[in-house]
């Protein structure tokens, strides 16, 4: 056992899992306050129609009911998440843009009068020509969803590095691939919901949100008051997946209904509603263009991508830049050229989804690149060694990458995996493939433009030394981020895990964070964390150290014990020595904060993909196609993962299977569908289908270490790279299996049947 | 979401049970397991004045060989009865293991056997391996019962013989000459997923030789349908590989699926060519499976 840290590292029991597994845990829908009211919101049933009138003098008149708003009862100021792009409104004020846009909300004294209620309000709607797809959107003649955005471009990138053409004409080999991704949806298990309460001039929401920042800074903005007067906070959350980063109509219409009425109100999405509100990962269309040498070293590559974003904007910039942004991170090479138009159409608007903009592309990449292996008869694991990306590098759109395992990530998965056996090897129907993926640890740059600093944390020792708070604005939705935050502040105090309590996710009780996306918080709260805690730290040291005859810096603590470095015999208890700290000087308080050195260049866009870390992962997997059904089954999975020092192996390894699962699924199985009205046939979990415990294969978790100079203790991501490999990885290996690539995910029973279907006939054909 | 305003009965027998839905006609519905029934009352496809709730009916949970007549199984048995059922483990294994792959354990519990058959939809599983093993149901009317064939109770989606008055009482499946029986289901995941299309034969072999044959698909069709054509290709033929494929084919093409999304016309046209191999193969090599 390494002796060098006491607390991480370990496999420490999750601090919420007993109130979890005996269910005691409450989510934001359970919580009961007196005089609560249940509140929803009415959506539109049309893709694109004019608002003509809304009568809602039917509802108020049901009896329970006790305030019906639209637009006319709210504030009319614009909103997003992406400060470019404010578009939406708490409700919509001229027109409806896909089917379930906000136009109305209810309060009332139970969910049935609710219910009732959202029935008797009529809208009298003009239909208007809706368009469903990216590519008719941009059509001059094509209907616009906002007016503002010309043939409905949403958001247009051209990025341009070294000198492609050049390198194409100088390439052995140059080759274009086309593919196509689906929109997929995070499915938290939790739906999304907010208790609002307006109370004289106090707005406190309780909702179930990956960052109470950005909700406060936006209800404030959109209410016109100080930030102060906002308080946003959670209980558990059931999982975000990126889907609860950005504030929903729950909280805006929820803080109207309750300063209409003075009493608290619960809003909440049901899972048509959750489908319906979305935000889930975009629809890419990417054609890849890339020039390799003879020995398939990259030279240039040219990604021209279409997204299709929905109605609104959403956190689309970030996604539309991250799409291209992060492809240069993995494999090395010099010349880029990223083309990229992001497309409103009259469907749900798309967002964030764990991996950001990247999956598909990195699946696109990952395929192209199997492609290119196979026509130069480069093995798919020897072409990633000689590309893979090294430490100390800087990529050509200028992000450091100050550690980078991934060629010892992509040999350990080949011999654990018995790749070079398999290879080629296996019988008809089985096939062996490998992607890799890579991440930001933590954003650069927070989403709207701030000085800020990213994270904060203050701890605070009991009076008589036997407890510790840690307060921490860091937000757990299911991921651990308290488990780890309290091991980090154990470790830094030299105190014990179990003796710390969090306060987080508070905008009132806990310093300010911005909150769980991006991958941000083991490193960058972490960091603040372990400032905190070492600043406790310091403090005891001085003030013991007079009494125990030498100086502080001859002193150590560690679980609890401060000691004599050079003489561990002398000792004295951490409890006593914080206790005589606050009789002599008051409350012994730590605090730290987390500023991101500045990074990236200076062209436009390039802030997004800047970190201070990025993770590396290779992953393998082994499938068997039935070849008759195309049935797909993922045998055994083998995932080597560069993401630092590791705190908490047990999270961390769930994080890595329930990344595989989530990106599993969008492989194979998830995609929502839409009727030729704009309506998705598929809003709930039997037709929506995630993959279920059964689906999941034999799954092997692997490490290689790396400690990064830019975290605290070395640590990186892992929660949103893990699902960046997965969907290449799967495309390699059922290609592999099968013997013909799918350019369209996902890779569906039916789409490989159809494909053996078709290679059977070329084959009669020949 | 919620339930509407409704009347609730729940009789203490049959006989009531019968007298209640004489009376309220088309206005009621019975409410067995109710995973259908309060789903769709939930999301307004249905709005019935008046629930007749069988629950009362603790008789007609229960699954019993009557010698002379066959297996009865009471058409309140859950899924999870059928799955666990000693008895039926041990006759017709193939009628436990199509229920144990049913949706998931918590609609096991309470989903019925009369509810999956009186639904009449066309992914319905237990029809097919019911219908394979030649069941035949009990209809208890205010008129008096009849017994008929469970084949000749399907009209088309949704639809059936039944009269408003008339509750499913029990399934019998009589006993019989036929050595295996088998079901297969396709499903696009692993659990919780409809049936793209499924597969129920039940074989009566001698020797080498097939003596009879019943093919049933589900999902291939508006109603649980016989592959008429693919029994005759093996009907008192000695079984070969080749054979087996041609009752596919011949299965594959007198099938009628729809497309929908789970599933294109002709992947399901495939999927029954080799789903019927399959099953036949297991049926005549593993016994009732």
């Amino acid at each position: 056992m390494s002796q060098e840290y006491a607390v991480i590292g370990k496999s420490v029991p999750r601090n919420d899992g007993w109130d979890k597994v005996t269910g005691k845990a409450k989510y934001t829908g359970d919580l009961k306050f007196p005089n609560l009211l249940v509140g929803k919101i009415l959506t539109s049933p049309h893709a694109h129609a004019r608002i003509l009138s809304i009568d809602t003098s039917e509802a108020e008149k049901l009896p329970g009911v006790k305030a019906v708003i639209t637009h006319e009862d709210v504030p009319s100021v614009k909103y997003g998440i992406s400060p470019a792009r404010w578009d939406e409104n708490i409700f919509c004020i001229d027109k409806v843009r896909f089917v379930g846009d906000k136009v109305a909300a209810v309060a009332a004294v139970d969910e049935e009068t609710v219910y009732k209620a959202l029935k008797l309000i009529k809208v009298e709607y003009e239909v208007l020509p809706a368009v469903f797809d990216p590519f008719e959107a941009m059509r001059e003649d094509a209907p616009l969803v906002q007016e503002e955005y010309p043939r409905n471009i949403n958001t247009e990138i051209h990025q341009n590095f070294g000198d492609v053409d050049k390198a194409f004409a100088e390439a052995y080999y140059v080759r274009t691939d086309r593919f196509k991704g689906q929109r997929t949806y995070q499915s938290p298990i939790e739906p999304h919901s907010a208790i609002s309460h307006w109370d004289r001039d106090k707005l406190t929401i309780y909702s179930s949100t990956q960052s109470p920042h950005y909700f406060q800074y936006y209800i404030a903005r959109e209410f016109g008051l100080p930030m102060g007067s906002v308080r946003v906070l959670k209980t558990h959350i059931g999982g975000g997946f990126g889907g609860k980063l950005e504030p929903t109509g729950l909280e805006f219409a929820g803080a109207a209904l309750s300063k209409l009425t003075g009493r608290p109100v619960r809003m909440f999405y049901d899972r048509h509603d959750m489908f319906a509100h979305n935000r889930g990962r975009h629809a890419q269309f990417m054609e890849l263009k890339t020039g390799v040498d003879k020995d398939g070293k990259i030279l240039a590559v040219h990604a021209n991508f279409v997204m299709d974003g929905g109605a609104y904007t959403s956190l689309g910039v970030a996604s539309a830049y991250y799409a291209g942004a992060l492809l240069t991170i993995p494999y090395e090479f010099d010349n880029y050229k990223f083309d990229m138009f992001r497309v409103n159409t009259n469907l749900p608007a798309c967002g964030a989804q764990r991996g950001h903009g990247h999956p598909q592309p990195r699946f696109a990449f990952e395929s192209h690149l199997d492609n290119i292996a196979q026509e130069l008869g480069i093995d798919p694991v020897e072409i990633r060694l000689r590309n893979a990306r090294k430490s100390q590098t800087t990529t050509l759109n200028e992000f450091k990458v100050e550690t980078c395992a991934l060629t010892e990530a992509l040999e350990k998965a080949r011999d654990l995996s018995n790749w070079r056996e398999k290879k080629g090897k296996l019988t008809s129907g089985r096939g062996i493939g490998i992607g890799v993926g890579s991440f930001v640890s933590g954003a650069g740059y927070p989403i709207y433009r701030t000085d800020l600093p990213q994270a904060s944390a203050v701890i605070k020792v009991n009076e008589d030394g036997s407890e510790v708070t840690l307060y921490s604005g860091s937000v757990d939705i299911g991921q651990g981020s308290d488990t780890v935050l309290c091991q980090m502040a154990a470790e830094a105090m030299g105190y014990l895990y179990e003796k710390i309590r969090i306060v987080s996710a508070d905008t009132e009780l806990a310093p300010h964070d911005f909150g769980a996306y991006a991958s941000r918080q083991t490193l960058m709260s972490g960091a603040a964390v372990k400032q905190a805690g070492e600043e406790v730290k310091a403090q005891l040291l001085e003030i013991s150290a007079p009494g125990m005859g030498v100086t502080a810096e001859e002193l150590d603590c560690r679980e609890g014990i401060i000691f004599v470095k050079a003489n561990p015999e002398i000792s004295r208890t951490f409890g006593e020595v914080a206790r005589e700290f606050f009789v002599k000087k008051g409350p012994l308080v730590g605090r730290g904060v987390y500023h991101v050195p500045k990074l990236g260049g200076k062209f436009k866009g390039a802030a997004v993909g800047t970190s201070p870390a990025y993770s590396f992962a290779a992953q393998i997997a082994e499938v068997n196609i039935d070849e008759e059904t195309g049935e797909v089954k993922i045998e055994e999975v083998w995932d080597v993962h560069d993401c630092g020092k590791v705190i908490n192996p047990a999270l961390l390894h769930a994080q890595v299977h329930g990344a595989f699962y989530m990106g599993m699924g969008e492989s194979v199985w998830e995609q929502v569908l839409f009727d030729d009205k704009g309506r998705i046939i598929n809003a709930n979990l039997a037709e929506y289908r995630l993959p279920t415990a059964l689906d999941m294969p034999r799954f092997h978790s692997d490490l290689v270490d790396t400690i990064d100079p830019n975290g605290p203790w070395g640590v990186k991501e892992v929660g949103e790279g893990a699902t960046t490999p997965v969907m290449g990885c799967i495309s390699n290996a059922i290609t592999d299996a099968i013997g013909v690539r799918i350019n369209s995910l996902p890779l569906s029973y039916e789409k490989v049947w159809r494909a053996i279907q078709e290679r059977k006939k070329n084959k009669s054909g020949e | 979401m919620y339930l509407p305003d409704f009347e609730y009965y729940q009789p203490k027998s049959l006989a009531e049970a019968c007298r209640l839905m004489t009376k309220f006609g088309s206005r009621a519905r019975i409410l067995a397991g109710g995973t259908d029934l309060l789903h769709k009352m939930k999301h307004e496809q249905l709005a019935p004045e008046v629930i007749v709730s069988l629950k009362g009916l603790k008789r007609l949970k229960e699954i019993t060989y009557q010698k002379g007549v066959g297996v009865i199984i009471g058409a309140l048995a859950t899924q999870n009865d059928i799955a666990g059922s000693a008895l039926l483990q041990e006759k017709y294994l193939s009628v436990c293991e199509a229920a144990h792959h049913m949706a998931n354990n918590q609609i096991r519990n309470v989903g019925t056997l009369g509810g999956n058959i009186v639904n009449a939809v066309p992914s319905a599983d237990l029809p097919p391996i019911l219908i394979a093993l030649g069941a035949r149901i009990r209809l208890m009317g205010n008129k008096g019962e009849r017994v008929m064939p469970l084949e000749e109770f399907f009209t088309g989606v949704h639809s059936s013989v039944i009269e408003a008055d008339e509750i499913l009482t029990e399934v019998i499946i009589p006993d019989q000459p036929s050595t295996g029986s088998t079901y297969i289901r396709f499903g696009l995941r692993r659990s919780g997923a409809l049936a793209v299309v499924a597969v129920a034969a039940a074989v009566t072999m001698e020797g080498q030789t097939c003596r009879d044959v019943r093919i049933a698909l589900g999902a291939a069709a508006p109603v649980p349908m016989r592959a008429r054509q693919a029994e005759t290709v093996l009907s008192n033929r000695v079984i070969t590989d080749d054979l087996l494929e041609e009752a596919g084919v011949c299965a594959a093409r007198e099938c009628s699926p729809r497309s929908s999304i789970r599933g294109s016309e002709e992947y399901r046209r495939d999927l029954v060519r080799v789903l019927t191999r399959r099953a036949l193969q297991k049926a005549i090599k593993e016994g009732h499976v």
